[in-house]
């Protein structure tokens, strides 16, 4: 640090100091004495330059690192204290340890003895050699002996005291020796008066301790009273030299006086004293764009705090031209209006009452639908504050953060969805009460059917009988047993007025009645179903028999039946190979079909009563055949099997249409009267309307019987009307409208359930019928029982 | 073959993107999109199909309209946002550096938005802005309400202030409010400005709650944008009916409370003097704006007309000069002909409503909300303490010219105040209480709102002070089949059956609560102070002294009305058909019962009441299920879809009729209650 500042003051003291200031008066306080000391092969007194030497010094301490010479140089600057010391202890202990001389000195480096302590530094000085007188009395100079080492010529090599290196002196804090010079040599520790030390110590502070050791000697480390000001001045961030001006005044070397001896005799240049066209030429260039207006002299900006930036003065709606909204655009719905809950003082009856109120505290304020609950706050004076604040932010979040959605609201009256029903006087008259009970019938009643002229109903039931009632009194008017141990299961009258047959199903025979002895028929009519009857025996007679009927066994025997039965009427039958379940007249009443669902090809035959003739149509059916029936004017016959229905042109003999009204099981259908709608009945309660030209599927399907539906019959005279027989004991009645014009789908309108009859062994009303031109109906019911409804 | 087709390149998810998506898009920060949204009016969707959209599993993102985001990206606002924020760095640099001269600099350099352009490109037509105005005028009213805090600053506030009182103003030229109602949340009203209904909520004048779940940010920005959209909106208002806008505002007298008037309204032409100062009649000027405003909702009101008329045969009308009542049409054969219906309240009439009345506000009263209806409907002269603020036509509470004052306080026992005996000019003493000036009318505030609200002047002592109030009942409530009317009478109304039924489970929770032991308590006994106190005003009424001539008028009005009252009344009289006062003999016995007295001779009439209430009884149940047996019918005969859609209307129609029904009911509850204290 010394050398440092000592650097820097040599720097600036060429410059700022007079040059040729004599070097000796800088160099005469003891401090730099140890210094110089250093390098003992350079004369002190020698008149070198101070630089130079400071400059070498330089170079030294650049090679030896700063702490080293940091510590040499503190150490060499206390040389002066440590005589004194020394002297002191001269004083009072005679003799001094051996090694004691500073380590610095070049009297140790040299390795020589000395012991000397006053001279050891000017030891140099004095010469190298002792005159003696010689033999001849001469002056003899004799010469020390040279040590001849490596570097014992060496005026540059470093006065490298102990070369421990940069290792803490204590380690040697055990031995005698703090270290080892360049020869190899101990350094010895110097030696330390610790009790006079001590004492001495105690006496007075030595002057410049400062509690440190020397690394390099083993001795206490104390400063000078110059070093420490200049380290006081160096921690006050100071100058560390007195009287150093750090700016001085400059030197105008350049000035504009007139000097005697100019530095240039060059002449003035005409610049200096004609203007610049340049500048003239830049400043016209202003001007001009200055008076053209390009340039606009500054005006400072004027303050707009008296404007008010809001304020509106125009109409933004000027020149308005509506534009269409966006398609997409949904604008956000307006707030509804208040209702009279909202009121200060709201009618009585909007105020809620106490379990109202509790209602509405124990909801969570989430799931309440409206905020508040109404008061009645009496005077406006008593109204309290609402939190407006919320309910406008709420508002505000509702309008930017709310995702819109157009919902086509349903603003229509639930009962425009209801379908146009025609009103109920349209739609009469339909059946609606029961009129009449037919009892007596031993088991269940499985057929009715009604008369073509429309007084007469036969029943058939299990019991064997087929009774004949009064359809408007209920007096049972004719009875016959047909069968002792077969049911009855079909009845049908042949569909002639002019003629009164009744055709019934027992087992596998078809017996054909005339009840004799009724009111309505009187001997024409019974003469005339005589013909009928018996027409086809002549027909059977003179028909050639051909060779395949022989054969095989006949499809239906006709015969007349056993004269107990001729005499009550029945005048023939016609049996088939297995128990008749369905009989079906043709319209003219000469054909007849029978279905018997067990009869595998034999199932479904076609008798002509005129020829007592039996075909079966079908050799082979798919599925069991559960009913058949004729078209009412065309030559098409439908078989329903037990899924599908097909219809068969019987003029063409071709399959025409197969109709899938995905029931499981069909029970019965029939045919509307127009021809082109077919109603289906199935044991899974289903009833299917078929609009033939519409598909193959069904137009409608109805479910509404609870269990399965047995029977179904349009009625037959002109009213739109149909009907189905279901095992829970109920008939339901239809309006079923056909319109003759094709763009209109037939309408069809539940009516009536007309319940009655009693529901026996989980089946209900087996059978039922149409009146042929009133709205009535009559109903076999599986409780014994026949019911007309009118 | 064709090409196949990606999924997530077309369609629903192809036209709408996520907010996040959105906002990266945009490139602006989260609350810079918020704010733009905002201004621009653009908001979320909800998609048809969200799985559709979202190309993510979790499909629970707000959705907008692609095409809205991308016209969201030529806004030059959004170059605003970037300059701002730019300019926010630099402030903040040179803050941190210290150089606070350069903020400040920057800080004033700071590029100013204008939302001009947004106005017009979301409102092309002034309709259009109209249409939309509900929701600005509430929220600019609940501002110039608010104290201002570090969210809201004072200059805001100002100008939600001032832009609120010009708007009024141009209400009352113009005369085009229509209908106000107090309500819990604060006062509503209703204009019709060109014929577009604009209906917005007045706070009461509370200190309002600032809690702190409300960001005002949001708010603020929503302020920005409605404060543009009234300011544009008053000028072209202004401007349309020949006045100066800005109107000239008087920062001082605002100072002093005076609100409406501290702005004061100039007409276009030089000669024109400000107008429309309180007490005094403004020139000519503005009457031309009535008209014009008057033609215009007039002209709206006709084509409304036209729309309802449909096909029918537009008479013939020619309107003639300087005459713009609408003449009433009379149909000559109302057989084949339908009847019109014609507006009957025009903006005239609410005018003249209370232009010959002089009115006093006491101190209770809220004098804006009163001074603004007031003058809106025609009154000039209002008048009121001068603690309620400046610009009232009198502070003098004893001026002779006053003919109504509105008082909102308790009735005060009349040995209250000294008596001052009056002499009438008839020559009777009557004595009174010294705080009633004779020939005043006084009455309540809610006076005022029922008189516009049905658009003529109401009996006032059914509202004289200290009297319990007619409900106030909302005007914006049409009456709907099968919905509760509370201005109708109950028997009207109800369902048949009903009023049997319920009288029957009214009389079952009787004598539950008879069994308890409780008696039934007459809800309390305001009616009869009410009563009390209308025999007093009436009174008051009969002795007037010096009553100006408008005061007389208004009494002849209310003579005038005095008779149909009486004759309502009457009707309702001969209502109380047969059913009915055997329903009240019923309930005598019962209360005979319930005082344990020996029932009254008509037993055997009680026990018929009991036969004919189970016999309605029985027809109304029959009758109901015959008609749910059609309607089970026609139900079958539906789709399964439709079935189900009928079935969710007719739970919503059946909650409404619930709701009626209840209300119907509490309606009987309470009238019973009043009719068994009026037999007590």
């Amino acid at each position: 640090m010394v050398a440092i500042n000592r650097k820097r003051k040599a720097v600036t003291r060429d410059v700022a100091e007079d040059p040729i200031a004599a070097p000796g008066d800088e160099f005469t306080g003891g401090d730099l004495e140890g210094v110089l000391s250093q390098s003992e092969d350079e004369s002190y007194h020698s008149g070198s330059n101070s630089e130079e030497e400071l400059e070498e010094e330089e170079d030294e301490v650049d090679g030896e690192g700063d702490d080293s010479e940091l510590e040499e140089d503190l150490e060499v600057s206390e040389d002066d204290d440590e005589d004194i010391r020394e002297q002191m202890r001269n004083l009072q202990t005679s003799n001094p340890p051996p090694s004691h001389t500073n380590g610095t000195n070049g009297d140790l480096q040299n390795g020589q003895d000395f012991s000397d302590n006053d001279l050891d530094r000017f030891e140099d000085d004095s010469p190298n050699y002792t005159v003696t007188t010689d033999a001849n009395g001469n002056t003899r100079y004799i010469y020390k002996e040279i040590d001849p080492v490596y570097d014992s010529d060496d005026s540059d090599a470093a006065a490298g005291v102990n070369t421990i290196g940069d290792i803490p002196l204590s380690f040697y804090d055990s031995y005698p020796h703090i270290g080892y010079d360049i020869n190899g040599k101990k350094i010895m520790r110097p030696a330390k008066g610790a009790a006079l030390d001590s004492l001495l110590d105690s006496i007075e502070f030595p002057k410049g301790w400062t509690g440190l050791t020397d690394p390099a000697t083993g001795k206490p480390l104390n400063l000078s009273r110059e070093e420490l000001e200049i380290l006081k001045k160096v921690t006050r961030n100071e100058l560390p030299e007195e009287g150093y001006d750090p700016y001085p005044d400059m030197i105008e070397y350049f000035s504009g006086k007139l000097e005697v001896m100019p530095l240039s005799a060059a002449p003035e240049p005409k610049r200096r004293f004609v203007p610049s066209k340049h500048e003239a030429k830049r400043v016209m260039k202003i001007v001009k764009a200055i008076r053209e207006g390009r340039i606009k002299p500054y005006t400072p900006p004027v303050e707009q705090e008296n404007e008010d930036p809001e304020l509106i003065n125009y109409d933004i709606w000027a020149d308005e031209v509506p534009r269409p909204d966006h398609i997409m655009n949904i604008p956000a719905p307006k707030l509804p209006p208040p209702g009279y809950a909202d009121s200060y003082h709201p009618p009585p009856e909007y105020l809620p009452d106490q379990q109202e109120k509790a209602a509405w505290d124990s909801t969570d304020p989430e799931d309440r639908d409206k905020e508040y609950l109404p008061t009645d706050f009496g005077a406006l004076r008593k109204v309290p504050g609402y939190d407006n604040v919320k309910m406008t932010f709420e508002r505000c979040l509702d309008l930017y953060l709310a995702p819109r959605v157009r919902r086509s609201k349903l603003n229509i009256d639930p009962e425009s969805l209801l379908p146009k029903l025609p009103s109920p006087d349209e739609l009469r008259p339909f059946p609606t009460v029961c009129a009449n009970i037919f009892r007596d019938h031993q088991g269940r009643v499985r057929s009715v059917s009604v008369d073509p002229t429309g007084t007469l109903v036969a029943s058939g039931a299990d019991d064997g009988y087929v009774r004949v009632w009064e359809m408007l009194t209920g007096r049972q008017l004719w009875n016959k047993k047909l069968s002792d141990d077969e049911a009855v299961d079909v009845v049908t009258w042949r569909p002639s007025k002019d003629t009164a047959i009744i055709a019934a199903a027992a087992g596998e025979t078809v017996y054909f009645t005339i009840p004799f002895g009724l009111h309505t028929v009187n001997p024409e009519i019974e003469q005339a179903s005589r013909e009928v009857l018996d027409s086809g025996f002549g027909y059977q007679a003179n028909k050639p028999t051909t060779e395949t009927n022989i054969n095989k066994e006949p499809t239906a025997t006709w015969s007349r039946p056993s004269t107990s039965l001729t005499n009550d009427g029945v005048l023939l039958t016609a049996s088939v190979r297995s128990t008749i379940k369905v009989i079906t007249w043709h319209r003219r009443g000469d054909y007849f079909a029978t279905v018997s669902p067990k009869g595998q090809s034999h199932a479904v035959a076609i008798h002509t009563l005129s020829k007592h003739l039996t075909q079966l149509p079908f050799r082979k059916l798919k599925g069991l055949a559960q009913t058949a029936q004729f078209h009412p004017s065309k030559p098409i016959f439908f078989v329903a099997t037990q899924r599908n229905i097909r219809s068969y042109d019987l003029s063409a003999q071709t399959l025409l249409k197969i109709m899938q009204p995905g029931a499981r099981w069909i029970s019965s259908i029939d045919v509307h009267p127009g021809g082109d709608n077919l109603i289906v009945g199935s044991y899974d309660r289903r009833l299917l309307w078929h609009d033939m030209d519409l598909s193959t599927k069904p137009y409608k399907t109805l479910r509404y019987h609870q269990k399965a539906i047995r029977a179904v019959k349009f009625h037959q005279g002109g009213l739109p009307l149909f009907a189905d027989a279901s095992d829970d004991g109920s008939l339901q009645i239809f309006h079923g409208k056909v319109v003759g014009d094709l763009m209109e789908n037939a309408t069809i309108v539940p009516l009536k359930v007309l319940r009655g009859h009693v529901e026996k062994g989980a089946l209900g009303v087996l059978g039922l019928d149409w009146h042929p031109r009133h709205p009535w109906c009559v109903s076999a019911g599986a409780d014994g029982s026949c019911r007309v409804w009118c | 073959m064709p090409r196949i087709k990606k999924k997530g390149q077309s369609g629903a998810a192809k036209n709408f993107i996520t907010r996040t998506q959105a906002v990266r898009k945009l490139q602006v920060s989260l609350p810079d999109f918020r704010r733009l949204c905002i201004f621009k009016g653009i908001y979320p969707r909800e998609p048809r199909n969200k799985k559709k959209v979202s190309k993510r599993a979790t499909p629970s993102t707000t959705f907008y309209y692609t095409k809205d985001i991308q016209y969201l990206l030529h806004e030059p606002l959004l170059n605003k946002f970037r300059d701002h924020k730019a300019l926010a760095k630099k402030i903040g640099k040179a803050l941190g550096r210290g150089e606070v001269g350069d903020a400040a600099r920057l800080e004033k350099s700071k590029p100013r938005m204008r939302l001009d352009h947004i106005i017009k490109e979301r409102y092309p037509t002034f309709i259009d802005a109209l249409r939309d105005l509900d929701d600005a005028l509430s929220m600019l009213f609940l501002f110039a309400n608010l104290p201002s805090t570090t969210h809201i600053p004072p200059q805001t506030i100002a100008l939600c202030q001032r832009l609120c009182l010009e708007f009024e103003h141009y209400l009352i030229v113009t005369n085009s409010l229509k209908k106000s109602f107090l309500s819990i949340k604060g006062i509503y009203y209703q204009a019709t400005i060109q014929g577009q209904d604009i209906l917005w909520l007045v706070p009461y004048k509370f200190v309002q709650r600032m809690t702190g779940d409300i960001d005002f940010r949001i708010m603020g920005t929503f302020i920005e944008f409605y404060t543009t959209l009234l300011g544009f909106t008053n000028y072209r208002l202004y401007t349309s009916i020949g006045l100066v806008y800005p109107p000239k505002f008087d920062s001082a007298s605002d100072e002093r409370g005076a609100e409406l008037g501290a702005i004061t309204l100039e007409g276009k032409s030089i000669s024109a003097t400000p107008i429309v100062a309180n007490g005094f009649e403004g020139d000519d000027n503005p009457t031309r704006a009535i008209d014009a405003q008057a033609e215009a909702d007039k002209v709206a009101h006709l084509q409304e007309n036209e729309e309802e008329a449909g096909e029918n045969d537009q008479p013939e009308w020619e309107p003639e000069e300087g005459n713009d009542a609408i003449d009433t049409f009379e149909p000559v054969a109302t057989q084949d002909a339908d009847i019109l219906p014609q507006p009957q309240f025009s903006s005239s009439e609410a005018a003249t409503l209370f232009s010959d009345l002089t009115f006093f506000l006491s101190r209770e009263t809220p004098r804006a909300p009163l001074e603004f209806i007031l003058k809106a409907f025609g009154c000039k002269r209002v008048g009121w303490d001068l603690v309620l603020g400046e610009g009232s036509f009198t502070s003098d509470e004893k001026d002779p010219s006053i003919t109504h004052q509105l008082v909102d306080r308790p009735n005060l026992p009349a040995n209250a105040f000294p008596d001052v005996p009056i002499e009438t000019d008839v020559g009777n003493l009557v004595k009174k209480s010294a705080s009633r000036v004779p020939g005043r009318t006084y009455v309540q505030p809610q006076w005022v709102w029922d008189c516009i609200n049905q658009g003529k002047l109401l009996r006032p002592d059914l509202y004289a002070p200290g009297a319990t109030l007619p409900p106030h009942l909302s005007p914006w409530v049409k009456p709907k089949q099968g919905q509760y009317d509370p201005t109708a009478p109950l028997a009207e109304q109800e369902r048949e059956g009903e009023a049997d039924l319920h009288q029957e489970e009214l009389e079952v929770e009787d004598e539950a609560m008879e069994g308890a032991g409780l008696a039934v308590q007459p809800v309390d006994q305001p009616d009869m102070d009410a009563l009390l106190d209308q025999s007093d005003v009436e009174a008051g009424q009969g002795m007037q002294i010096d009553g100006s001539d408008s005061s007389g008028e208004e009494d002849s009005d209310a003579e005038d009305q005095r008779p149909d009252w009486s004759a309502g009344s009457a009707d309702s009289d001969v209502e109380l058909s047969d059913s009915e006062q055997q329903r009240l003999e019923y309930q005598r016995e019962l209360e005979a019962e319930a005082k344990g007295l020996p029932a009254p001779k008509a037993d055997s009439s009680k026990k018929s009441g009991k036969k004919v209430v189970s016999e309605a009884r029985k027809k109304a149940d029959k009758k109901r299920k015959e008609q749910e047996e059609e309607l089970e019918r026609q139900r079958m005969m539906l789709p399964n879809r439709k079935r189900k859609l009928f079935d969710k209307m007719q739970y919503g129609n059946a909650k409404k009729d619930a709701e009626a029904e209840a209300l119907r009911k509490k309606k009987r509850k309470l009238e019973k209650g009043e009719k068994i204290k009026g037999v007590a």
